[in-house]
């Protein structure tokens, strides 16, 4: 009877897994800036981009991201347990939806890891036995969230210095309207390249789906096998959630656009990229958006653009108590099975 | 004006187009302007024709309709609102000036002495070189941004003046014995103040055009 809950929870799990690949891709935003540039068309640009994401999620599912959430981020002795991923996954999900309605754009990344935070201290706690200081990774607990306060920071660097080389030696130099147009239509093809570049690495850096994933095989709940055939649906669905349901996010916020200059959105792409790629190699999950917004002050203060900071310190608050909030909710599930005897 | 084709009008590009509408629009500005200096002469035959020129010119529509037809089908194109925008505040210095052409064929006033005709030729000396200068402007927006910025910045100097010979036309116009209703009173006011919003649309169309440059011009 035991096995056989485990069993359907094991199924549940890849299936909540599987669905959180597809809101990755759902919630896909990079796209806008290349439907927005008219670079493709819209049908193509969206299954151009659900592969590239798709893809980039299968590729590094071997490590990396995926090893950090499943694996890495835990003490040597403490393993996930069937219950620690749900309770991980549910309270992940509350505060996402907490801040949808809120109506601010939250890192699920900094919600997953939050959460993993809160239910391995919970257990420790709960277990007695178990100590606190060797329950976690601390020294790549700590990585991660340090990645999170330097990642946006050097989009932003990268985002400003990217923008003034190119300002001097090009753009500066353009005098009339056609010359500049001529030469946003050259950027267009090179925002193409950027955007593909930037979608493999959200997909690579997508510890949500991979962690869940990576945390099943690392117990012994899959087997390698199992864990690339989940691997390839999380990327199938990624792309499938960019085809079907990301288009209508990406039209809106591409109709937005259409006088953007693509030699903008290509620095703000690559800056990003260049962030996830870097991240992704050392292990790190951070947040996508929390770059991209970062890379947009970085793009403003170079133009010397003015700053919603009243808008931009109400984000931050809530990116700030995401991690807290996130492992005290989390808590507080995990409490709730332990009080049931589910570990 | 020189006869156009329509065929030969789809060869062109928009800019080409553009350019071409503004020319055809500052050709009829000039002919207002030629039209009212024949008034000040009294010579109504000549005036007569030139506002009607002004009234009944309309290849402009064809380019217009070319024009419209290419940017709605043209594609990768970031300007492509700011160029529509263009093209219609071309378009509505057109239909400022048939709005006073129309007006002042409605009567024809003897003025009122030699300085008030000398003013008003001031005025329309102005509004002929701020017509030339905002074509220059429209036909530099492709090619040169920063001197296109330069022209306008001369308009808005050379309209400042203008508002200045207004008033005093104002002034004298109003201290002049005569009825208060009178049709030539009627008639000089509508010329001072159809002359000045012409200038004033010329003067928002140059700030438009700085707008633009700010726009597009990225400095090191």
């Amino acid at each position: 009877m035991v096995d056989q809950i485990t069993a359907i929870l094991v199924i549940v799990l890849v299936i909540m897994a599987i669905a959180l690949a597809f809101s990755i891709g759902a919630n896909d935003e990079t796209l806008s800036a290349l439907i927005g540039a008219g670079v493709l068309k819209f049908k193509i640009a969206l299954l151009i981009g659900g592969v590239a994401i798709g893809g980039g999620m299968i590729l590094f599912s071997g490590g990396f991201v995926a090893k950090t959430v499943g694996s890495d981020i835990l003490g040597e002795s403490i393993q996930y347990t069937i219950y620690m991923l749900l309770t991980v996954l549910i309270s992940s999900i509350i505060w996402l939806v907490v801040g949808s309605f809120a109506g601010i754009p939250l890192s699920s990344t900094h919600a997953l890891i939050g959460s993993v935070f809160g239910v391995i201290i919970m257990y420790a706690i709960s277990q007695g036995g178990v100590n606190p200081d060797t329950a976690l990774n601390w020294n790549k607990l700590s990585n991660v969230v340090l990645s999170w306060f330097i990642s946006p920071i050097f989009g932003l660097l990268i985002t400003y210095v990217l923008f003034k080389l190119v300002a001097k030696f090009y753009l500066s130099r353009l005098r009339g309207l056609n010359q500049i147009e001529r030469s946003e239509k050259n950027f267009k093809w090179l925002l193409l390249v950027a955007v593909i570049f930037a979608e493999i690495w959200v997909g690579a850096n997508s510890g949500e789906a991979l962690g869940i994933l990576y945390g099943l095989l690392d117990n012994g709940s899959l087997n390698i096998a199992q864990y690339f055939i989940f691997t390839v649906f999380c990327g199938i669905f990624a792309c499938i959630g960019i085809y079907f349901a990301a288009r209508y996010v990406i039209r809106n916020l591409a109709s937005q656009m259409i006088d953007s200059r693509p030699s903008e959105g290509l620095i703000i792409q690559i800056s990003s990229a260049i962030i996830l790629m870097i991240a992704t190699l050392f292990g790190l999950p951070i947040s996508h958006s929390h770059v991209i917004v970062f890379c947009i002050i970085g793009l403003s203060l170079a133009q010397k653009k003015e700053l919603d900071l009243r808008g931009l310190g109400k984000m931050g608050i809530y990116w700030i108590l995401t991690f807290p909030i996130a492992a005290i909710m989390a808590g507080f599930i995990y409490f709730g099975f332990i009080s049931f005897g589910l570990y | 004006m020189k006869e156009i084709d329509e065929k030969d009008l789809k060869k062109r590009d928009i800019d080409d187009l553009t350019h071409l509408f503004m020319d055809n629009i500052n050709e009829q500005n000039l002919k207002l302007i030629e039209g009212i200096e024949y008034l000040i002469e009294e010579d109504f035959t000549n005036f007569e024709d030139n506002m009607n020129y002004v009234i009944e010119t309309n290849t402009e529509v064809l380019i217009k309709k070319t024009f419209e037809s290419k940017i709605f089908k043209s594609k990768l194109m970031f300007s492509k609102a700011d160029r529509l925008n263009l093209f219609t505040k071309i378009n509505d210095i057109k239909n400022i000036g048939e709005f006073l052409a129309n007006k002042m064929l409605l009567y024809r006033a003897v003025f009122p002495d030699q300085k008030f005709k000398t003013r008003i030729l001031t005025i329309l000396k102005s509004l002929k070189i701020i017509s030339n200068h905002l074509s220059s402007a429209v036909k530099l927006i492709g090619s040169n941004l920063s001197e296109a910025r330069d022209i306008c910045e001369e308009i808005k100097e050379e309209r400042r003046k203008m508002r200045n010979e207004e008033w005093q036309l104002l002034n004298r116009l109003y201290n002049y014995d005569m009825d208060y209703l009178s049709r030539t009173f009627l008639y000089l006011k509508e010329l001072i103040e159809g002359i000045m919003i012409l200038a004033d649309h010329i003067k928002n169309f140059s700030e438009y055009i700085q707008f633009l440059a700010t726009k597009y011009l990225i400095f090191d």
